[in-house]
């Protein structure tokens, strides 16, 4: 049955998002170190950070409830469902029928949800500061989001995230058409600002606040907290890619052409990586004022895309 | 004619349990519980013949003529007055069964009289979506309105409480002044007051559009459309709990049933910007409510501004819906009035919810203000549950209920983009884009209310020494609890039902809104939801990090150690918390234009006198620009209008001769030409 392959196909994508975000981590923190003529850490160093806490014990501030110590799990496990509805080795969406481009975006806020109200359950004032900061950047980044997305779910006529990325890697819609290309710009500078990467480390802003609302975690918490950080920017990647650059992923769901999508997709996080790594090197973080430039520019560009769908239409 | 002897058991029921509620009135102790099992059975009774005609789609007529010459009191239902009847009765199912510890409260203050009127209240909601003349509709309209006016200033030692009730009072009214202009235009052309009449006035254009908007501006004052609201956030949170979450949750939708009936049953949304106005008032709505909320401290206000929130998200889908009826597309206009329809009984059951939530913390702390809070979740866990499920779902996460409703209100708008009409389009997108921000505010101010209020540590005495609420409060909470799982999980198996109901409004087939598991708005190919299957493979993917942490991390190890938070080397107070301001800080400084902060600093500022000596005072309030620039010039302007007619009433009964003489000639003038 096709449904069933599918299924495996998304439990392939969602371990395959799993297992490679803490390596691809490492290479980024190894880029970094090249960069600082460092000669930084093995490319594996965040797996051995990662299991070295699933055996350290926990401490846990006394006012924190059930909703602490469960939070690391939910996220974790959203974050794989997510990268089983968000088509990446594939074109076709492996659970597209759970899931739209809407039900992704509340997916993303369900994440953010857990993860702000366990910053807050610990009742520290770094972490309650870094799930306020997270809320926000979540409110300022949704518009643009959203705006971009359905510009191209008006040009394909369908909010399936797998029949977007069919239709723009068959050239259904051009890589011509201004509404794609300026859409692309405003979504990537989105894809920045989820990623929590510098310039847009606000949330767990490592130096000032602690990691944010990471603060109070500890020992197997703070693995599957990290886990799932990772995880996230990996998928908030895989998104982007799925809209915009969805070339080499497998048409069909033969061995080949899943292992080439596997190569391809694979090869297009780690450009994205070492992308980002240069750009970390080169900037300093953002003040939280001033990060609604960025926002606005963001929204600014998807509304100019959409006014392009607007006027062709 | 079952259906229809429930009826009339289940309005008996509430007028019983009014009627004995009000002459236990002297023997206080035992007036609650008479009221909140009537009202408990009553509910049942209700939902015992609406259930069968909303799935059934029969509807029934029940011909309890004239009391008075000029109208009949008619009975009619059909499956949009069951479908109303539904949401009424199952939530005041459930806050019936909370009130009968909650009213403990007012022990000594009249419960007797309050459960009359919340008798009375829900009876008159009943009535209101059920008759089917104008005249009586009318007259339970007022009756609801007074019942809950007396129940928001019941509080009488409260300023506030009196205060509330006024504006109420006033908005209320103008309100039904202008529903009943809307009505007495139509009646003019069809010569009576029922409904079935209604439907086939020969009405010209320009009178459709004026009954239209009539209707439109008087029942949006109940639902509180922005800038009609401004008595919502002072009247829900006047009164007790149990009755916020009676009005918050349904009566406000007794005004989306009047839109639905009057500008889609009777005047048959006929021109394509009427739904492009619902559209537009309901995004206006959903965007400020949801931002005015995010700026409140007091968890019911927080909670009120969110009803004007959702009330726009159930206009918006009305709207599409609406659009679709003028424009001619059935699917457009069955979609989107059902997204509506299945948002209006979600917010009943999660509004209910967290208000009744809301009531619990009032119960074993008295403190309204989130700041004089935290740390609950340790102390009543319980309840701290219900309101993170309810916080969820009204967040529009899936796989709670909230989501399903905005999902098929994010389709019925996509569609209508979809169209080709380049106005509508432009319209849609704008307002999906504003459906997604309140989202993202909703999300960050759910997050702030639960944060606030049940996570973290104590800030106060109060909060420190609550403990969980008694059983039958408890049970009252986890029904909606139960509603909220079975309405979001169980969607793709309800979904059909509220296509047929909005269906049976538009007089259109229903469109297929789910097959199997999956949910899809009319065409698969649009889109597809499945929350069962997200809330099964959410649970299945928890087992993954389980294993992996059991695995690697062995039984043993992971031990919880207490320790207190990490504090920069000071010892930890519960005052270094986070607050309900701090919180909201960065969007208050970010959106300043809408909330015109004025905030006011005394004492030593920025210099090193600061550290030494002096209070600094520190003041913030967020400037209502609404009662400022709207409604104060009103009144004001109303008042000046009155001292200057006064002038003509002297006190001279020549002058008054006078008056008489010109009014005469007038008409005499009049009659001759």
């Amino acid at each position: 049955m096709e449904y069933g392959k599918l299924f495996l196909v998304g439990i392939l994508q969602a371990a395959l998002i799993m297992l490679t975000a803490p390596l691809l981590d490492g290479i980024s923190r190894r880029v970094r170190a090249r960069m600082h003529s460092r000669r930084g850490c093995s490319i594996f160093q965040t797996y051995y950070d990662l299991f070295k806490l699933l055996k350290r014990e926990q401490t846990v501030p006394p006012q924190a409830s059930w909703l602490f110590t469960t939070t690391p799990y939910i996220l974790v496990a959203i974050l794989l469902l997510l990268a089983m509805i968000i088509p990446s080795i594939t074109l076709i969406s492996p659970l597209g029928l759970v899931g739209d481009l809407f039900a992704v975006l509340y997916l993303m806020a369900l994440i953010r949800f857990f993860f702000s109200l366990s910053g807050l359950d610990s009742g520290s004032t770094f972490a309650a500061a870094g799930s306020s900061r997270e809320m926000m950047l979540a409110v300022l980044m949704e518009p643009a989001m959203i705006m971009v997305m359905l510009t191209l779910a008006l040009l394909t006529g369908s909010s399936n995230l797998g029949i977007i990325s069919t239709q723009v890697a068959s050239g259904q819609i051009s890589l011509l058409n201004p509404a794609f290309g300026i859409g692309l710009i405003a979504f990537f500078l989105a894809t920045a600002v989820e990623t929590g990467k510098l310039p847009f480390d606000l949330a767990e802003a490592e130096q000032e606040l602690q990691e944010g609302p990471l603060t109070e975690y500890s020992g197997r918490g703070l693995a599957l907290m990290k886990l799932a950080l990772l995880m996230k920017q990996v998928i908030v990647i895989a998104l982007f890619v799925a809209l915009f650059l969805p070339f080499g992923g497998a048409a069909n769901l033969s061995l080949g052409s899943l292992i080439w999508g596997t190569v391809i997709f694979l090869g297009k996080l780690l450009v994205f990586y070492v992308l980002l790594a240069f750009v970390e090197n080169a900037v300093a973080r953002y003040r939280i004022a001033d990060v609604t430039t960025i926002t606005s520019l963001s929204f600014g560009i998807s509304l100019i895309s959409f006014v392009f769908y607007l006027v062709a239409s | 004619m079952a259906a229809g002897q429930f009826f009339v058991i289940s309005i008996l029921l509430y007028a019983a349990g009014a009627g004995a509620s009000l002459l236990l009135g002297k023997v206080d102790r035992y007036a609650n519980y008479v009221a909140s099992v009537a009202a408990l059975f009553a509910a049942l009774t209700g939902m015992a013949w609406a259930v069968p005609v909303v799935a059934g789609g029969d509807g029934f007529t029940l011909d309890l003529t004239g009391f008075i010459p000029i109208a009949k009191l008619i009975i009619r239902v059909d499956q949009l007055s069951a479908f109303m009847t539904l949401a009424i009765s199952l939530l005041t199912a459930a806050t019936s069964v909370y009130s009968l510890s909650y009213l403990e409260e007012y022990s000594g203050k009249g419960k007797g009289l309050l459960g009359f009127f919340m008798n009375v209240f829900v009876g008159s909601m009943i009535l209101v979506v059920t008759t089917g003349d104008a005249f009586y509709f009318l007259f339970f309209w007022e009756l609801m309105t007074l019942a809950s006016y007396f129940l928001v200033s019941f509080e009488q030692e409260k300023k506030e409480s009196i205060n509330a009730g006024l504006v109420y009072l006033i908005i209320a009214h103008v309100g039904t002044a202008l529903i009943m202009l809307s009505f007495l235009i139509i009646a003019s052309k069809t010569g009576s007051y029922d409904f079935a009449t209604f439907k086939e006035a020969p009405l010209s254009d320009g009178l459709k559009t004026l009954a239209f908007i009539m209707a439109f501006l008087g029942f949006g004052a109940k639902a509180g459309i922005i800038p009609l609201h401004i008595w919502l956030p002072q009247a829900h949170p006047a009164a007790p709990s149990n009755i916020s979450a009676l009005m918050s949750g349904v009566m406000i939708k007794t005004a989306i049933y009047g839109i639905i009936r009057v500008a889609v049953d009777f005047l048959g949304a006929s021109d394509w910007w009427w739904g492009l106005v619902v559209l537009i008032a309901g995004a206006v709505s959903a965007v400020l409510g949801v931002m005015y909320a995010l700026v409140q401290h007091d968890l019911k206000r927080l909670l009120a501004f969110h009803s004007v929130e959702n009330i726009g998200i159930i206009l918006m889908g009305v709207g599409a819906g609406m659009l679709g009826a003028a424009l001619d597309q059935p699917v457009l206009a069955v979609l989107g009035l059902m997204a509506g329809l299945y948002h209006l009984i979600n917010h009943a059951t999660f509004k209910g919810l967290l208000f009744l939530g809301a009531g619990s913390v009032l119960y074993r702390t008295h403190a309204n203000n989130m700041e004089q809070l935290g740390g609950l979740g340790k102390r009543m866990p319980i309840t701290a549950l219900a309101f993170l499920v309810g916080a969820a779902a009204i967040s529009a996460l899936p796989p709670f209920n909230g989501f399903v409703s905005e999902w098929y209100t994010y389709h019925s708008l996509f569609l209508a983009a979809k169209l080709g009409n380049w106005w509508v389009t432009l319209a849609a997108s704008v307002v999906i884009v504003m459906l997604a921000f309140t989202g993202a505010l909703a999300v960050m101010c759910f997050v702030k209310a639960y944060g606030v209020t049940f996570a973290g540590s104590a800030r106060s005495h109060y909060a420190e020494t609550a403990r969980e609420v008694p059983s039958t409060m408890i049970a009252g909470m986890f029904i909606l609890v139960f509603a909220i799982i079975a309405l979001g999980i169980g969607a793709p198996w309800l979904a059909p039902y509220f296509s047929s109901i909005a269906a049976s409004v538009l007089n259109q087939p229903a469109v297929p809104a789910s097959s199997g598991l999956i949910m899809y708005p009319a065409i698969s190919s649009q889109g597809t939801l499945s929350t069962p299957l997200i809330a099964v493979l959410l649970v299945g993917l928890v087992t993954l990090p389980l294993l992996l942490v059991l695995l690697w991390g062995g039984f043993g190890a992971g031990k919880r150690m207490d320790e207190a938070p990490w504090a920069c080397g000071f010892t930890y107070s519960s005052r270094m918390g986070y607050t309900a301001s701090s919180f909201a800080q960065p969007l208050r400084v970010i959106f300043r234009a809408i909330y015109a902060p004025n905030t006011r600093v005394k004492g030593p500022r920025f210099t090193s006198r600061s550290y030494f000596e002096g209070r600094v005072h520190y003041e913030s309030h967020a400037v209502s620009l609404w009662e400022n620039y709207l409604y104060k010039p009103l009144v004001a302007a109303v008042m000046r209008t009155g001292t200057r007619i006064q002038k003509l009433q002297a006190g001279s009964i020549h002058l008054y001769l006078l008056y008489i003489i010109i009014i005469l000639v007038g008409f005499l003038l009049m009659a001759t030409r």
